[in-house]
C-alpha cells in the first residue's frame, strides 16, 4: 500500500516538474488583473483553457482554436484604441484591453500559435489587400509545407479557408520575422548587434521582451 | 621643474586623453552608425527588392533581371535569392573593390556590411528569402574620411584647449610666479615688496610672510647705511667747516699713492693759520668759527678746478688741500690766490694780518710715496713756509728717486708685450681664515719682456703713464676669455679692473663682444673686481656692467672700500659678493661704524674681505674687528685645511 503511496506521490512531483508553463505567468496575470480588471483575468483563463484543449492536437485542430477565440476579440482601429494610426499591440494588450485591429489578430494567433508548439516556419504575417472592404489588412497564413497552399486565420471571415478560396483577399507581402533572422544570422555567420528584421516586428519583439500590457 | 610646467604638463595630458578618448568614441560612433546605415539600406534595397520580385510570378529569369539591374545600379556586396528549401535560387557578388584609404586603415578599421533578408512570395505561394549585403569600399572611404575631419578637429580642439589652458593656469598661478620672483630675489639678497596680494589664501599667506620679512630686511639695511652715514659724518667731517679731516685725508691717500694710481702725481698744500689765540681774544670763538667757514669755503672754491682734490682740516689751525694732477706752478698759484683772499677775510674780520695771517707750503708728491713720507715732507715744506718772507714756500720735486728706467724704454717694452700677448696671470689667495680655506684667487698680471720677468707694480705705473693701461687690461680680458690658463680651470678667481678702464666709452661694448662669443667656454668662476670710486659715482654705467655680468654669471666684487659714500643703496642695487678693503680702513674704523657696515653686508649677504694683511698681528687684529677673510702675506700663515 506504502509503495503505490510513494509512486502516487513520485508521479505527482514528476508530473509538476514536466508541467508546461501557463501561456500566461503568474505575475503578468496580477498586474492585467491590475490594469484591466477581473474581466480581463477571465479572458486569459478561458485562453489559457481554449490553449490546454488542443495541447496535444494537430496543428489544424490548433489553428481552429486559436482562431475561434481571437476572432470573439471586437475589431477596433488603431486610432481609436492606441491613438497611432498603426499600432502592434502585445498580446495581452490584445486580450486585455479585448480590441484591436487585424494586425493585433495576427500576432495573438501566432504567439498563441507558437505556444501551442507550431512550427514558426510554417506561420508567415501576410499583407492582402481586401477587395471587400477595399483596404489594406493582414493576416495570418499557415503554410503545412514551404510549397503548399496557406491556410489563411482572418478576423474578416472568422473561419479558416485555404487562400485559394479567398478571392476577396489578394496577397502582397508575407513576412515571417523568425525565419528572417535565422537567414540573417546564417548569412554573416556570426551574431549581430541590435538584430533587425522589420521595424514593426522589431519594436513587437522588445514590447513583448518587456512584457507590455 | 616647477610648479607650473607640472600642473600643466599633467592637464595637457589629462585634456589630451580625454580628448583622444571622445574622438575613439566617435570615430567608434561613426563606424557604427555606418554599418547602420549600411544595413538600413540593404534592407531597404531587401523589401522594395521582394515586392518588385513578388510580381514575378515565379518566373527566375524575371527574378534574376530584376536582382540585375538592383545589383548593377547600387553599391553592393552580394544579392542571393534562396528557395524555400535553402537552396540559391540565383546569386550576384563581387569581390569588394579597393577602397581609396591607405593600407593601414585597412588593416586597424573592420566594417562589416550585415545581410538583410526580406521574405519574396509570388501570390500566396513563397518563393524564398531574398539577402542583400552592402559594399563596404564605399564606406572605408567614408569612415576615412570622417577620421581626418575628426583628426583635424581635434587637433584644433587640443591646441586650442591647451592655448586657454595655459592661460588659465597662467593667470591662477601668477600669484605664485610673483612670490617665486620674490623668493627669487631674497636669495640675491633684493628687497621686493609685493603690492598685489593674491586672493588664494595660501599665496596670501606666503606674499604676506615674505613681505614681512624683506621689510624687516630692509629695515636693517636702512638701519645700517643711516648708521653708517652719521658714523661717516662723525668720521670724516670737521663739524664747525664741514670740511673733510685728517682721517678721512689718511684713509684716502693710498688711493692716490699706488702704482696704478690713475693719476702720477699733484700737489699737496698745507695750510697753517697763525695768531689764531689772538684772533680769538679779539673776536671771540663764535667769529672765528664764521672765520674759519669763509676760509673753508675759499679753500674748496679755489680748488674745485680739481675734481679729485680733498680739502682737508688737519686740526684746529691746519688744512691740507690734495690735489691730484695739479702742476706745481698751477699749485702756487692757487696757493697766491688763497692767500690773498684769506688775508682780506682777515682783514675784514678786523684782524691784524701781521699777527694773523696764513702760510701755505706746496709739495709737489708723486704715486711712489708712502702716506708717511708724503705728510713728513709737507710738513717741512710747511715749517719753511711759516719762517719765510712771502709765507708761501714751493717744492717742484718729490724727494723719491727717479725712475730706473725711462719712459720710452717702458712704451717700448709694453707695446712689445701688448703685440706678442706676453701678459700673464699669477695669483694671490684670498683665505677664509676661520674656515680656514681659500676663498678665492686673486689675478695680477706679470710681463714676460724679453730678458725679464716684470710684476704689476713694476710695470703699471709706467703704463698709466704712457696712456697704456686700457689696452693692457683689454688684451688681458681677451687672453682671461679666449685662452684661460689652464691651471685655473674650476676655481674661483678675481679681476680687479681700473676705473680708468671701465670708464672708458668703448669698454662695455668691447667686454659685450667678448662674453657673447666666450663667457659660456670660460672653465672657472670669475668674479670682476670694481673700484669702489666707479661703483659710487657711475650708477647707471655700474648698472650697465652689473646686468652684462649677470647675463654671463660673472660676479662683481668691490676694492679700494673705504665707505665715503653718503649713501649705500648702491651697494644693495648691485650685491657684490664682497667688499674689499684695506687692513687699515678696518684697524682704524669705530665699533659703531664696522657695526653700521655690518649691519648693511650681512643684510644683503656681502663679505667684507681685509686686503694688505701683512703679518699675524695685523691679522689678530682684524679677527678681532670679526673680519675673517684676508688677502695678504699673511694668507701665507694659515694653516688650510
Amino acid at each position: 500500500m506504502k509503495l503505490i503511496e510513494i509512486l502516487l506521490l513520485s508521479l505527482l512531483f514528476l508530473n509538476s516538474l514536466y508541467a508546461k508553463e501557463p501561456y500566461v505567468d503568474d505575475e503578468l496575470m496580477s498586474k492585467i488583473t491590475a490594469k484591466y480588471k477581473i474581466f480581463a483575468k477571465k479572458r486569459f483563463y478561458f485562453l489559457q483553457k481554449t490553449l490546454d484543449s488542443v495541447q496535444d492536437a494537430s496543428d489544424k485542430e490548433k489553428l481552429e482554436a486559436v482562431n475561434n477565440y481571437f476572432n470573439n476579440v471586437r475589431y477596433v482601429p488603431d486610432i481609436k484604441v492606441y491613438k497611432k494610426s498603426d499600432y502592434w499591440a502585445t498580446p495581452w494588450e490584445f486580450l486585455g484591453k479585448d480590441k484591436g485591429d487585424c494586425e493585433d489578430y495576427v500576432i495573438s494567433k501566432y504567439f498563441a500559435l507558437l505556444y501551442l508548439g507550431v512550427n514558426p516556419k510554417k506561420l508567415f504575417f501576410t499583407y492582402v489587400k481586401s477587395t471587400k472592404f477595399k483596404a489594406a489588412h493582414m493576416v495570418l497564413t499557415y503554410f503545412e509545407t514551404p510549397r503548399s497552399e496557406p491556410l489563411v486565420l482572418d478576423n474578416y471571415n472568422l473561419k479558416i479557408f485555404p487562400a485559394s478560396k479567398r478571392k476577396d483577399l489578394i496577397p502582397i507581402y508575407n513576412f515571417n520575422g523568425d525565419s528572417l533572422y535565422k537567414a540573417k544570422a546564417k548569412g554573416t555567420g556570426q551574431k549581430i548587434k541590435n538584430q533587425k528584421t522589420h521595424k514593426k516586428w522589431d519594436e513587437l519583439k522588445l514590447n513583448m521582451k518587456r512584457k507590455k500590457i | 621643474m616647477t610648479l607650473f610646467k607640472q600642473v600643466a604638463i599633467m592637464l595637457s595630458i589629462f585634456l589630451i586623453i580625454i580628448l583622444t578618448t571622445v574622438m575613439i568614441l566617435n570615430f567608434k560612433s561613426s563606424n557604427e552608425a555606418i554599418q547602420e546605415g549600411l544595413y538600413e539600406d540593404a534592407k531597404n534595397t531587401a523589401t522594395s527588392l521582394s515586392l518588385s520580385l513578388g510580381t514575378a510570378g515565379g518566373d527566375i529569369s524575371i527574378m534574376s533581371t530584376m536582382i540585375n539591374a538592383n545589383f548593377d545600379s547600387g553599391n553592393y556586396l552580394q544579392i542571393s535569392l534562396v528557395d524555400v528549401d535553402e537552396e540559391l535560387l540565383y546569386e550576384r557578388k563581387i569581390e569588394s573593390k579597393q577602397a581609396d584609404v591607405p593600407q593601414w586603415f585597412l588593416d586597424a578599421v573592420k566594417i562589416e556590411a550585415p545581410i538583410a533578408s526580406a521574405n519574396v512570395s509570388a501570390g500566396w505561394s513563397q518563393v524564398g528569402i531574398l539577402n542583400v549585403q552592402s559594399d563596404v569600399a564605399h564606406a572605408y572611404t567614408q569612415l576615412y574620411t570622417i577620421l581626418i575631419s575628426l583628426l583635424i578637429s581635434f587637433g584644433v580642439l587640443i591646441f586650442i584647449g591647451l592655448l586657454i589652458l595655459n592661460l588659465l593656469l597662467a593667470t591662477i598661478l601668477k600669484p605664485l610666479k610673483e612670490v617665486q620672483r620674490q623668493a627669487e630675489a631674497v636669495i640675491r639678497n633684493e628687497f621686493i615688496i609685493q603690492d598685489e596680494i593674491p586672493y588664494t589664501k595660501e599665496f596670501k599667506d606666503v606674499v604676506l610672510g615674505m613681505n614681512n620679512m624683506v621689510s624687516k630686511v630692509k629695515a636693517m639695511f636702512d638701519k645700517g647705511n643711516a648708521e653708517l652715514q652719521r658714523q661717516k659724518a662723525l668720521e670724516y667731517i670737521d663739524a664747525p667747516t664741514q670740511l673733510k679731516n685728517r682721517k678721512y685725508l689718511i684713509d684716502k691717500l693710498p688711493e692716490f699713492l699706488k702704482i696704478d694710481a690713475s693719476s702720477k702725481g699733484g700737489v699737496n698744500m698745507m695750510l697753517a693759520l697763525s695768531g689764531m689765540k689772538e684772533a680769538n681774544e679779539i673776536l671771540g670763538h663764535k667769529q672765528v668759527d664764521d672765520l674759519f667757514r669763509e676760509l673753508a669755503n675759499i679753500f674748496t672754491t679755489n680748488s674745485a678746478a680739481y675734481p679729485d682734490a680733498i680739502v682737508a682740516r688737519l686740526n684746529g689751525t691746519e688744512f691740507a688741500i690734495f690735489a691730484p694732477d695739479c702742476e706745481s706752478e698751477d699749485g702756487l698759484t692757487i696757493a697766491t690766490k688763497i692767500q690773498d683772499l684769506t688775508l682780506k677775510a682777515l682783514t675784514k674780520a678786523g684782524l691784524n694780518t701781521s699777527v694773523t695771517y696764513i702760510s701755505i707750503g706746496i709739495y709737489e708728491y708723486n704715486y711712489r710715496e708712502t702716506i708717511s713720507q708724503l705728510l713728513s715732507f709737507s710738513d717741512n715744506v710747511l715749517t719753511q713756509a711759516k719762517f719765510s718772507k712771502t709765507h708761501i714756500i714751493e717744492v717742484d720735486k718729490s724727494a723719491n728717486p727717479p725712475e730706473v728706467m725711462g719712459k720710452d724704454a717702458w712704451k717700448e717694452i709694453i707695446n712689445s708685450a701688448l703685440n706678442s700677448n706676453s701678459f700673464n696671470f699669477v695669483s694671490w689667495t684670498a683665505v677664509d681664515t676661520k674656515q680656514k680655506q681659500v676663498v678665492h684667487n686673486a689675478l695680477s698680471l706679470t710681463l714676460q719682456a724679453s730678458d725679464k720677468l716684470y710684476y704689476y707694480g713694476d710695470f703699471m705705473a709706467a703704463a698709466n703713464q704712457a696712456g697704456l693701461s686700457n689696452k693692457i687690461y683689454k688684451n688681458i680680458m681677451n687672453m682671461m676669455f679666449t685662452s684661460p690658463d689652464k691651471a685655473l680651470k674650476d676655481l674661483t678667481c678675481s679681476l680687479r679692473l681700473s676705473y680708468e678702464y671701465l670708464d672708458a666709452i668703448e669698454t662695455y661694448e668691447e667686454l659685450s663682444k667678448l662674453f657673447k662669443a666666450q663667457a659660456k667656454k670660460l672653465p672657472l668662476r670669475l668674479i670682476i673686481e670694481l673700484p669702489d670710486k666707479f661703483a659710487r659715482k657711475n650708477e647707471m654705467e655700474l648698472m650697465r656692467y652689473k646686468r652684462l655680468f649677470e647675463q654671463y654669471n660673472i660676479e662683481i666684487g668691490i676694492y679700494e672700500f673705504i665707505g665715503e659714500s653718503s649713501n649705500y643703496q648702491y651697494l644693495q642695487d648691485l650685491r657684490p659678493v664682497y667688499i674689499k678693503a684695506e687692513s687699515s680702513y678696518f684697524l682704524t674704523q669705530t665699533e659703531q661704524g664696522l657695526s653700521a657696515l655690518r649691519l648693511i653686508t650681512d643684510s644683503v649677504g656681502i663679505t667684507l674681505i681685509a686686503s694688505g694683511v701683512m703679518d699675524l698681528k695685523t691679522l689678530e687684529e682684524i679677527q678681532k674687528k670679526d673680519i675673517y677673510t684676508i688677502q695678504g702675506r699673511a694668507t701665507e700663515m694659515v694653516d688650510l685645511t
